[in-house]
């Protein structure tokens, strides 16, 4: 037996439909419209300000794409802009003394081992303490800033470096393709945790309710350590994609990181109480609107003093327009 | 019949020479869009170009953006460039040399010069000097004083501290130093040295002596921090101070902090304002030396960059840039900083400046066919308060 809905119905429904997915709507709208101003000021430079965009969003998006599963606990780490700059600096360390590509490989393996166990000790710390994550995550930045001042210090130098071309193709058209496929590749693996996953789920679960998550059987401290070490795994990766980019780092390498992701996540329309409504896509559509938005200002002649101030304004334009009510927007 | 028309064609020629000779003459230079990228966005320095680059908007027919790098993040550096190069500027003016093989990177992909200003841009010319200086998008760097190889102010330290001693009732018989980390600035470790070696010197043959207390690695090489008040526990009895580090901001606050601003003579580099207070005969006559780059020496990037846009060349352009020390003003007396306080750096007023706009016109090769690069090299040697006070 078949239904028809009438037309009233039909009327009613999309109000319906508009209220359910207003922020999502809000998100791709954004992004849609710094699109759209990307095209039209990019003038000559349309296919540089491409790459440039490319470029500059690519660190941030991978890390904001592991972000998602800590964001969807409700959870949030401020000390990722450290770690970032840590990492940074230790790869280059292990590149230089080893030397060549093994050198890449080994520093690569060494910061995904550190950003692994960082993870683990963001998510365990804070539920055997039962301290709020913030707080975990606030003691791992301090350890990394004065992490990452010694570790400069012993350098002797406000900057360390190794070449790019041992860092990525030296081709930039194999360059930004490579970044398009770390990107997807990254956005693929994270969309199949969070979304086909116990991962994503519980995660998902313990941002909507994480006592009824207990209750129901979940392991919620294991999950809340395996999504901080997901993410950790970003971060490594992302930091990877970074130095591909200036192939340096230094005592300020990193800074900014922390507020930047969460930026974007918000902007993408992300919760950050968490809970069901989380999804991947606010990663890439946050990011890309940030990244593009400063691109436009810039573009459409706006003093380059300014962006930030404009920014700020529409950040929180969007943040009036967009926060749930019920249960506050804050991180727990 | 044939008589007329070559005389036609040859007086046809002859127009048409002299149409292209009054176009010629009157041409505009191209429009060219400048960004600047600051080492911080405020300041006396800071103004005092703005206003400057400002005033030859209109005799140059270039535009300036501004942005402000940091001192600790490649990444962010590399972004701020991107965002000129994004905003559609020809060339770009940079104070900082900090993630510059990614930014000359950039450079060469969009197309766009990149030059330096009050940097010596050290770490590129040690280590990356093919990367950098022999890119045909690099175009030099006019330092913010000597270059590291071409260090002489330990001599102009001395120098100063004599004539204030000639001049002084109680001459400075004790004295310490200050200094940035080599890695930011080695020409104030060259310097030091320099200073320590000219004292040896003069001690050999004067009375009394000098006495100069070592380098303290610890205390007194500042790292961009503001100076410990234990520095006057390590050095006790100096009655002066030679700062090769930037004094008003990073020595002078812990002196007055210490209560030692009325005893101890400071002189340093670089000026923020309010020195001009307590300097020479005013106030407690802390300050009696001070160093600083005139603002006008942005003229050596700028002129090369647009002469670039223009696409003219000075007959002796080297073939790979270079980096030029500037003089610096150095102000030893209540005259001199009288002087000073009449120029662009300290009024912000581009009407003070040592160049009017048509004279920098006349530097660069698109505006005076008969310009070249030795005579802009010359200027920057000649922008010393005495020629302030010319």
């Amino acid at each position: 037996m078949t239904t028809k809905t009438n037309p009233a119905e039909k009327r009613s429904s999309f109000p319906a439909f508009l209220g359910r997915h207003v922020y999502d709507i809000a998100a791709y709208a954004g992004l849609a419209a710094t699109l759209i101003l990307f095209l039209i000021f990019g003038g000559s430079r349309l296919a540089y300000n491409a790459q440039a965009v490319l470029q500059t969003s690519a660190p941030t998006i991978i890390i904001a794409l592991g972000a998602v599963f800590v964001y969807s606990m409700g959870y949030m780490d401020v000390s990722v802009g450290q770690q970032v700059g840590v990492y940074a600096i230790l790869m280059i360390m292990i590149i230089n003394a080893v030397g060549g590509a093994l050198g890449v490989v080994l520093g690569f393996l060494a910061v995904l081992a550190l950003a692994l166990l960082c993870g683990a000790f963001n998510g365990a710390v804070a539920v055997w303490l039962k301290l709020p994550s913030i707080v975990t995550s606030l003691f791992l930045m301090f350890f990394f800033t004065g992490a990452q001042f010694l570790l400069m210090e012993s350098t002797g130098t406000n900057s360390i470096s190794v070449p790019t071309s041992l860092l990525r193709p030296a081709d930039r058209g194999a360059y930004n393709l490579l970044l398009v496929v770390i990107i997807v590749a990254v956005a693929l693996a994270v969309t199949y945790f969070f979304r086909f996953s116990k991962l994503g789920k519980y995660t998902r679960g313990i941002g909507a309710n994480e006592t009824a998550t207990a209750q129901s059987g979940v392991a919620t401290t294991r999950w809340k350590v395996i999504a901080y070490m997901a993410f950790g795994a970003c971060v490594a990766l992302g930091t990877y994609v970074m130095l591909m980019r200036t192939g340096s780092a230094g005592k300020g390498t990193g800074t900014g990181y922390a507020m930047d992701i969460m930026i974007c996540l918000i902007l993408g329309g992300m919760p950050l109480s968490g809970g069901m409504k989380s999804k991947v896509s606010s990663a890439l559509v946050g990011t890309l609107t940030y990244v593009l938005l400063t691109n436009d200002l810039t573009t459409m002649g706006v003093d380059l003093n300014m962006i930030n101030f404009v920014k700020a304004l529409i950040f929180i334009v969007i943040i009036l327009i967009t926060c749930r009510r019920r249960g506050g927007v804050l991180p727990r | 019949m044939k008589k007329l028309t070559k005389s036609l064609v040859a007086l046809m020629l002859v127009l048409a020479m002299a149409l292209g000779c009054v176009s010629a003459a009157g041409a505009e230079p191209k429009h060219a869009k400048i960004g600047v990228a600051f080492y911080q966005d405020t300041g006396y320095a800071v103004v005092a170009t703005k206003a400057y680059l400002e005033s030859l908007s209109e005799a140059l027919n270039v535009e300036f953006v501004y942005t402000v790098l940091t001192q600790t993040d490649e990444a962010a550096n590399v972004a701020a460039i991107q965002n000129l190069i994004s905003a559609g500027v020809d060339g770009i003016i940079c104070t900082m040399d900090l993630g510059t093989n990614a930014i000359i990177e950039e450079c060469e992909m969009a197309g766009v010069y990149l030059a330096g200003y009050l940097c010596d841009y050290d770490v590129s010319y040690t280590q990356n000097f093919d990367r950098v200086f022999k890119s045909e998008y690099f175009l030099g760097t006019a330092t913010d004083g000597q270059n590291p190889d071409d260090t002489t102010i330990g001599h102009t330290m001395l120098s100063s501290l004599l004539e204030y001693n000639a001049r002084a009732e109680k001459p400075l018989t004790h004295v310490s130093m200050a200094i940035f980390p080599a890695w930011a600035f080695p020409s104030q470790e060259t310097g030091a040295k320099q200073f320590v070696e000219d004292v040896a010197k003069y001690n050999e043959t004067n009375d009394p002596d000098i006495l100069v207390d070592e380098l303290d690695p610890a205390l007194d090489v500042l790292m961009f921090t503001q100076m410990d008040t234990t520095y006057f526990s390590k050095h006790t009895g100096i009655d002066g101070i030679i700062s090769f580090a930037a004094g008003t901001s990073f020595v002078y606050p812990t002196m007055v902090q210490a209560g030692v601003d009325k005893d101890i003579r400071l002189f340093t580099t670089g000026f923020e304002g309010g020195e001009e207070n307590n300097f020479g005969t005013k106030g407690t006559q802390t300050f009696q030396q001070n160093m600083v780059s005139a603002v006008e020496s942005i003229t050596y990037p700028l002129v090369l960059i647009l002469n670039k846009v223009n696409g003219v060349t000075f007959p002796d352009m080297p073939e790979t840039a270079e980096r030029i020390s500037t003089s610096q003003f150095c102000i030893n007396s209540d005259e001199d900083l009288d002087a000073f306080m009449h120029s662009i750096y300290y009024t912000g007023n581009a009407a003070d400046a040592m160049f009017t706009p048509e004279q920098v016109l006349n530097m660069t090769a698109f505006g005076n066919p008969d310009a070249t690069y030795a005579a802009l090299r010359d200027l920057l040697a000649h922008m010393t308060i005495e020629d302030l006070a010319k």
